[in-house]
């Protein structure tokens, strides 16, 4: 089926009793079980959940993937992804991973012996010498945030399945709509939902799509051991976005494409990353693994008084935490999504005090390109 | 494990348990929707349903509002607007939990009134109502009903041989509030019920007039007035039953023989209830009614009595206190589920001042320091909140009524409307000193 007609239909078959054409929002902590050991299949709301089961369906099949496990917040599905790795092992990540990631690795994850070399994946070989004997896992953000690195999925994934790695993707930039790690061998995609799956900026959520049928039931069991689940109103809002992901994103693609070559040609900027310009270092790959660009530039104006003047003068992009919603966002990564990183770090990563990343939304594209203008007139 | 698919049919008579037992129950096991092995019922967010056939499509709305025909096996649900599972199962309980042979929810209060009223009455009608009830029904009865020619008389219902003098061959309606709002006036629900039954003795089948009452303000664990003769009970779901203040809703709940013309009023009309402030009111509404009523009742008597007791209070109507004029009437007909005194958790009283202006002024007063000052008490419309609610009915629930004709709508420019909520009395109390002090006078 295509991508559409599958955000439609997956896993939302009409509710058996009452024909209704909407999956219903399951508000049940627990289920009646008829006699000792006699159930319908449910038992208690954090293990099973059919609101749940539905999006998870859904998701897994938007990712080609057989499995989904949802999660309350895109961490907790992140933090179940590391669960995988036992105290001793060692753990390959992006060195521009999203900085939550990094405070729960390096602040938390350490703390149980977890290992982590930060590698710039972009290049194999480094990935291939950071390998080490106790090493499980290569962990990786394709674009990565929020310079929009691109990292080679399909080689990644051979060289993990060469050293028997676990190869985990975090694809929520692009959403499944412009990029399927599973189709390039990736093991796990893992996803902040609240980004463009929910995409309407009102739910928090995390899910994991896998294709073997051990890390699922593994995840399974970490899901409801761990218990950080997502509530069934907050699942049914989500099932609710994925119909329109599609749409939604086609329009952030396309705005921001067009948002990108304006800023380019701007004296007052400095740099644009993003992955659709022909001078981005990653862009023939990207146009290899992905079906778009995706809807996020980062800007670096050199100077950080045209920052913080551009941030003050926009009027319909807001300065907010979060990305991937109907509505353009900017943030300064520096001070924000990226403040848990050591500055020196930041600086190699290309994240200065100038840099501001924009979330594009699917407003009109002449009102986004007008309130830029105006803002560093 | 093992699994079992086939629903287990539980027979249980659940007429022999407490109402505080039923209200959570309900049914225990519905035909509207078998989502048994959820203990709590899902939230049905679908606005259309698949249909098997053409042959099936036709059968469901066939059977639609044809209760008499096809019985009320289980639905074949079509379209939200029409039915839902949500609603089906809120209406089963609020029949159980008023007494009715059936319910229907509306979107809003205002929604079940037009359409009671709506099915019973045609162009040249008359409809004999009691002086004082809600602002935005007096409103439905002198902005909209002149222009279907239904004629609406005013009368006192206290007294109910009024009736007598007014009554005639197109009156249909017998409509009150008891207590009404907001001067909780109350009405001999039995006795007018009786004299009623007495006028129909004679008449022909659709010329018949019927008792309808709405009991927002007792809600059915302080009153149920269909056990008292009434024909239908209206409430606003969005008071006492709903409790929380988070939902709109209405009710309808009286003869099995009307379901079918409300269903197709609320059909054409469309003032349905959203599915999930049905699911809100049918999982904390009204399962948590008998406890929340129970403690604004208790909170209202010792508001009551503590008013009726200052010196800056000129009268309080309460039907709980013994110097209320109808209390002994109340007393005969507000009675809870454990068949104690339930006189409900609404005061309307005044302030003292040297003139009616000054009354009105110090309500001014008092109510504007509560809003500006005060913890525990909020001054908004609606009632049978969680938290205790004051309001000006003259200046807004019942700002409809031009002052000139106030006193005809027996209401007071000074009056005072409380609703109480959970709070702990003693914090309520102390807070009402605190605000009485504050009236310079």
């Amino acid at each position: 089926m295509g991508f559409s007609t599958d955000a439609i239909h997956a896993g939302q078959e009409p509710e058996r009793a009452t024909g209704a054409l909407i999956t219903p929002i399951f508000m049940t902590t627990t289920y009646a079980q008829e006699e000792l050991g006699i159930n319908k299949g449910y038992e208690y709301g954090r293990r099973d959940n059919l609101t749940r089961a539905a999006l998870e369906k859904n998701i897994a099949v938007l990712e080609n993937g057989k499995y989904g496990i949802a999660f309350s917040s895109g961490l907790a599905a992140i933090s179940a992804v590391i669960h995988l790795v036992k105290a001793g092992e060692h753990v390959i990540v992006t060195d521009n991973v999203y900085g939550g990631t990094y405070r729960l690795f390096e602040k938390i994850m350490t703390g149980f012996n977890l290992q982590f070399s930060w590698v710039d994946v972009s290049s194999l070989e480094n990935v291939s010498s950071a390998i080490k004997e106790n090493t499980r896992m290569v962990y990786i953000e394709t674009p990565s945030n929020p310079t929009l690195n691109i990292t080679d999925i399909r080689s990644t994934a051979e060289l993990c399945k060469k050293n028997n790695l676990i190869c985990a993707v975090d694809n929520t930039f692009m959403s499944p709509y412009f990029q399927k790690p599973l189709n390039m061998n990736a093991d796990i995609v893992v996803h902040s939902s609240t980004k463009y799956l929910n995409g309407h900026s009102d739910v928090i959520g995390g899910i994991v799509i896998t294709n073997d049928k051990d890390t699922n039931k593994k995840l399974k069991f970490i899901q409801n051991a761990v218990g950080a689940v997502p509530s069934p109103f907050d699942c049914w809002l989500t099932l609710r976005s994925t119909k329109t992901l599609a749409l939604r994103m086609k329009q952030h693609n396309e705005n921001a494409v067009q948002i990108a070559d304006f800023l380019k040609n701007q004296n007052y900027v400095k740099h644009v990353y993003y992955p659709g310009l022909k001078s981005h270092p990653g862009y023939e790959l990207a146009k290899k693994q992905m079906t778009g660009f995706g809807g996020i530039i980062s800007v670096d104006f050199g100077e950080e008084e045209t920052a913080r003047r551009f941030i003050k003068k926009c009027k319909i992009f807001t300065l907010a935490e979060s990305l991937g919603g109907v509505e353009s966002l900017m943030s300064h990564p520096a001070t924000m999504s990226h403040a848990s990183v050591p500055p020196e770090r930041r600086e190699k990563m290309g994240i200065t005090n100038s840099l501001i990343r924009l979330s594009v939304g699917i407003e009109d594209i002449e009102d986004l390109l007008g309130d830029i203008d105006q803002a560093v007139q | 494990m093992k699994k079992n698919d086939e629903s287990k049919s539980i027979k249980i008579d659940e007429t022999k348990y407490s109402m505080d037992t039923q209200i959570i129950y309900g049914k225990n096991i519905s035909k509207k929707w078998d989502y048994s092995h959820h203990v709590t019922a899902p939230i049905s967010s679908s606005t259309t349903f698949r249909l098997d056939s053409v042959e099936r499509g036709a059968q469901g709305f066939q059977q639609f509002a044809n209760t008499e025909q096809f019985g009320e096996s289980s639905p074949i649900f079509i379209y939200d607007r029409l039915g839902e599972p949500n609603k089906d199962l809120l209406e089963e309980n609020l029949a159980y939990v008023e007494k009715g042979e059936m319910a229907l929810t509306f979107a809003t209060g205002m929604g079940a009134i037009s359409a009671v009223l709506g099915v019973l009455t045609s162009a040249g009608d008359e409809i004999i109502c009691h002086n004082t009830l809600y602002g935005c029904t007096i409103s439905l009865f002198d902005n909209w009903y002149p222009k279907y020619n239904i004629k609406v008389h005013y009368i006192d219902l206290t007294d109910t041989e009024n009736i007598r003098e007014l009554v005639n061959e197109n009156t249909r309606v017998i409509y009150f509030e008891s207590p009404a709002n907001p001067n909780l006036d109350i009405i001999d629900i039995k006795s007018v019920a009786k004299l009623v039954a007495g006028l129909n003795s004679g008449r022909e089948v659709n010329r018949k007039i019927s008792v309808v009452i709405d009991n927002t303000f007792s809600t059915p664990f302080c009153q149920r007035p269909i056990e008292l003769g009434a024909d239908f009970v209206v409430h606003s779901l969005t008071k006492g039953i709903g409790g929380f203040g988070t939902d709109m809703g209405g009710a309808v709940i009286g003869k099995k023989k009307y379901k079918d013309l409300l269903l197709l009023y609320r059909k054409d009309f469309g003032a349905v209830l959203n599915p999930k402030s049905a699911w809100g009111i049918l999982t904390y509404g009204l399962p948590s009614l008998s406890l929340r009523q129970r403690q604004q009742t208790n909170t209202a008597m010792r508001i009551a009595d503590y008013l009726s007791g200052h010196p800056k209070v000129e009268y309080v109507n309460y039907p709980g206190l013994k110097s209320y004029k109808f209390y002994d009437i109340a007393k005969t007909q507000m009675i809870d589920f454990d068949g104690n005194f339930a006189p409900g958790s609404m005061i309307y009283f005044s302030l003292k001042g040297k003139t009616p202006a000054e009354c009105k002024e110090n309500g001014r007063k008092f109510m504007d320091y509560i809003a500006g000052s005060v913890y525990t008490m909020t001054l908004a419309v609606s009632l049978g909140h969680t938290r205790t609610l004051i309001e000006h009915p003259a200046s807004m629930t019942h700002s409809v009524v031009p002052p000139e004709q106030l006193k005809d709508r027996g209401l007071d420019p000074g009056g005072v409307r409380l609703s109480i909520g959970l709070e702990n009395p003693d914090d309520l109390l102390m807070d009402l000193e605190e605000a009485l002090q504050n009236i310079n006078s």
